[in-house]
């Protein structure tokens, strides 16, 4: 197991710069990149044999104000080795008026998980074909997933205004 | 049959008939349906009251809805409940229709539904067991008796109040209104 991973550490070492590499457990390495070079960063690996991607995760670090992309991959294969590893690519990206290039040419079932980014958290992803809502039903001011959505306000705001019938018969036999 | 009940069985067969075959829609809402299919099967037996599956909304008599109800699934409940012809029953499981539930603070459910949808029971509990279950049913058997279970009623006379609610809950509803004054008068005339 050690010697898959140092072998894969240093031939990402070596083919690209300004790239950090840390082995966490027993089975997960995490790699950060910038976000001009998850493309290539991702081709790689796919041709390196790991050619499963798992998620595209987002999380919202509202203190250093940028939202950190997970790509989670992993290998097809009956290698005890390499079948138990789970990569992980993360990169940042700045919180007001996200963008970003799709994966879709290199792995092309990132499309349903890039829909889902940008109705929850409003990253704009270039090159998509079609970025239409897939789980809301209505369009919100401020994407729910941000942790500056108040939900218990929203839930004042929005869903305890509206009257039930009785009030409203008995507000319409006033006037 | 008991003798007690040779009375009412003359005097208003109509009624005696629709108690005991109250046939169910169930609308696999959210998480309730796990408790519907034990109720249907064999060891709490649900046909002995009368209670059977159908097919389609046009065949159905009785609504169940099972748990909580998102934005999306709102469209759909109206548009099946509108399709069941009358006189037509709804019975809410759980706590997640009645006041939220354990969603009461998310951003895409419904927290009380009767504002969309006369109601005519609720079931507490999370989910509720099949016995919960039957003695819903008995309880409805009763108000039905009693000429109490007029949910249906309560929507063909206050659709406006309802529609309102529901478009300002989903946004403009693109199926036409179900009932409109001009033809309630001309049906009354």
């Amino acid at each position: 197991m050690n010697h898959l991973r140092q072998i894969l550490k240093d031939n990402l070492l070596s083919s690209f710069e300004d790239i950090k590499i840390n082995i966490a457990e027993e089975n997960r390495i995490i790699i950060e990149c910038r976000k001009e070079s998850i493309i290539t960063v991702l081709s790689h690996l796919k041709s390196d044999g790991f050619n499963h991607l798992s998620l595209i995760s987002c999380v919202d670090w509202i203190n250093e104000n940028t939202f950190e992309l997970v790509y989670i991959l992993t290998a097809y294969t009956e290698d005890p080795e390499k079948g138990g590893l789970n990569l992980l690519v993360k990169t940042k990206v700045v919180r007001d008026k996200p963008t970003l290039y799709t994966v879709i040419n290199v792995f092309s079932n990132a499309e349903p998980f890039e829909r889902e980014l940008h109705e929850l958290y409003g990253i704009h992803f270039s090159g998509h074909p079609r970025l239409t809502p897939l789980l809301l039903e209505r369009s919100y001011e401020i994407p729910p997933f941000r942790k500056d959505f108040d939900t218990r306000q929203y839930v004042e705001d929005f869903f305890k205004q509206i009257p039930t019938i009785e009030e409203k018969k008995r507000t319409n036999e006033r006037t | 049959m008991d003798r007690n009940k040779i009375g009412k069985w003359l005097k208003s067969p109509g009624k005696m008939a629709q108690k005991y075959s109250l046939h169910a829609l169930y609308f696999c809402t959210g998480c309730g349906i796990i408790e519907i299919p034990p109720t249907i099967t064999a060891r709490w037996d649900a046909e002995r009251f009368g209670v059977i599956p159908v097919a389609t909304p046009r065949q159905a008599n009785l609504f169940l809805i099972t748990g909580y109800v998102s934005l999306k699934t709102l469209k759909y409940i109206i548009r099946s409940y509108e399709q069941m012809p009358e006189p037509k029953f709804t019975v809410g499981f759980g706590s997640c229709p009645i006041n939220g539930g354990m969603y009461w603070d998310s951003y895409n459910t419904i927290k009380h539904l009767d504002k969309y949808i006369p109601i005519d029971g609720w079931i507490a509990g999370c989910m509720p067991r099949p016995e919960a279950v039957f003695v819903a049913v008995t309880h409805l058997w009763t108000l039905i008796d009693k000429g109490k279970a007029d949910g249906y009623k309560k929507y063909r006379e206050d659709y406006e109040l309802y529609r309102e609610n529901q478009e300002s809950v989903l946004g403009k509803l693109e199926w036409p209104p179900l009932f409109s004054k001009e033809k309630q008068h001309e049906a009354s005339v």
